[in-house]
């Protein structure tokens, strides 16, 4: 499955997405490519209403997900309820149309075996 | 550094302006600025155009050259500063050096943005391309959805509640009546827009748990400041009001990087260094501008600023210390919320309504014998921040 690509510090370890050049914390230059692992805990989300121009929709949920290796991101979450602290399994979908493009991120739904 | 001194002080009012452009705006707002100082037939050294994005709003860039030729500033420097929402605040600090170093004695700063020319979810997009490109921008990421994100997982940690954003979205309004410059000029209530079985109808919700009387509206508006040194502005004769500190700090570009989502650490920096450079503390201001593009960064922002005890903020505006007439009066202007957020002039904005306020020329809203004021200019959401402590001098 295609997914995010987020940045391991080689010299301290430190978890980024998006790319820096310099690592957030110790400023190193090296960086291993790592994927997501395992289920992602949502931190925060919240529900729009009012969605900017090209996503003719309402109620899509956004939040910020953390995997089991320490990679933070945005998704799409596409869950009936939704509480901070459920895990959820990744998907790689398209979110939004640009410039005609159909462009793929990451989309989020419950574990089946939540907990 | 010399001392940099608001020699003028000028705005338009903030509405949806269909019969101007943006170039009229910047132009009127400057003019004011330097009729406010009786600054006449003199020169000015260098403008700066604080603005965010009139290439995608209006369709026009290099909007500094034709504001320099329109209001005649010839042959004076002229840039156009862009720091996303706190582009505003970036043009009066670049002012503000430009004096400071001794390279320039007369700045004008203006801030301005025409945002009504395209319609609502247009602008929704065009503020949302601050975002990160792949990391937010596609998944449909808005302004309100990052102040959603940010109000959830607050409001939960501090105990802030509807009714404590509510109370800031009233008082912000209540401030704005008296404001002839504020966009919004309507009285609201607890009930209309919270309490009320049918509240949601009046106040909708844009992005969970914020509703609509959480958010600015979408404004047209410019203002502007002549920065001067003071020895010009004794010539001058207006009452002086100093710029005593001015800081900016940044943040990570995307929310998701900060190890504690609910820490506004570029708001503490640079209200901290502002601060340390006037030689003043919290407690020596009397008069607050806070950059309310949402009702939550309001409270969050009276707290990392250093006003409030972090948890504090909403029970100061639950006991009225925020209203005019309390303890600390913040946005007595009507803030975002009520003057309206037209992105490039706020910054500037703020600062003119504080150097009414310490000239005592504030009218209706006026804070008894305001000698200290502070603004805070929030750009991207709280990643490239800036503070700034006034003082009257005179």
């Amino acid at each position: 499955m295609s997914t995010i690509t987020a940045y391991k510090c080689v010299n301290c370890g430190q978890v980024m997405y998006p790319h820096h050049l310099r690592c957030l914390n110790c400023k190193g230059r090296e960086f291993e490519e790592i994927e997501p692992k395992g289920k992602g805990v949502l931190k925060t989300y919240t529900i729009v209403n009012e969605l900017p121009w090209g996503i003719d929709e309402r109620g899509r949920i956004l939040g910020v997900v953390e995997f089991e290796n320490g990679v933070r991101a945005l998704a799409m979450i596409k869950a009936d309820k939704v509480k901070i602290g459920m895990k959820l399994v990744p998907g790689w979908e398209p979110v939004r149309v640009i410039g005609g493009v159909k462009t793929q991120g990451l989309v989020m739904r419950p574990a089946k075996h939540s907990g | 550094m010399r001392p940099v001194v608001i020699s003028g002080a000028g705005m338009i009012p903030f509405e949806r302006r269909d019969e101007d452009s943006l170039i009229d705006m910047l132009s009127m707002a400057g003019l004011k600025a330097m009729d406010d100082a009786g600054f006449g037939e003199r020169p000015v050294d260098a403008l700066y155009v604080g603005n965010m994005a009139s290439g995608l709003f209006n369709h026009q860039v290099s909007v500094a050259s034709a504001v320099v030729d329109r209001l005649n500033l010839l042959p004076a420097a002229a840039d156009r500063i862009e720091n996303g929402p706190a582009s505003g605040g970036s043009a009066v600090k670049n002012g503000f050096l430009a004096v400071a170093s001794g390279y320039a004695d007369a700045v004008l700063v203006i801030g301005g943005e025409k945002m009504r020319e395209v319609i609502g979810p247009r602008a929704t997009d065009i503020v949302a391309c601050m975002t990160h490109p792949q990391a937010e921008y596609i998944y449909g990421v808005t302004l309100p959805a990052m102040a959603g994100m940010f109000a959830q997982v607050y409001m939960d940690k501090y105990g802030v509640t509807p009714e404590h954003l509510a109370m800031v979205s009233i008082k912000n309004q209540d401030n704005g009546i008296l404001n002839p410059y504020a966009h919004i000029q309507m009285k609201i209530t607890m009930e209309g827009i919270l309490t009320h079985p049918q509240a949601h109808i009046n106040n909708p919700v844009v992005a969970d748990p914020l509703h609509l009387y959480d958010c600015c509206p979408v404004s047209d508006g410019a203002a502007a400041v002549l920065l001067t040194t003071q020895e010009l502005a004794k010539e001058l004769g207006r009452p002086i009001v100093e710029i005593a500190g001015v800081a900016q700090a940044t943040d990570t570009h995307t929310l998701q990087e900060r190890q504690d989502p609910t820490d506004l650490k570029a708001v503490t920096i640079a209200s901290q260094k502002a601060f340390s450079m006037a030689g003043l503390e919290p407690s020596d201001i009397d008069v607050v501008e806070l950059h309310d593009a949402f009702t939550i960064l309001e409270i969050a922002e009276s707290e990392h600023a250093g006003f409030f005890a972090k948890g504090e903020g909403a029970k100061a505006v639950e006991a009225g210390e925020t209203q005019i007439g309390g303890s600390l009066p913040i946005n007595t202007s009507g803030g975002l919320k009520a003057r309206g957020h037209p992105v490039g002039a706020t910054g500037v904005a703020q600062i003119v309504d504080l150097t009414w306020q310490l000239r005592g020329e504030a009218g209706e809203r006026q804070v008894e014998d305001a000698a200290n004021g502070f603004s805070l200019n929030f750009g991207g959401f709280g990643n490239n921040v800036l503070a700034f402590v006034l003082r009257r001098l005179s």
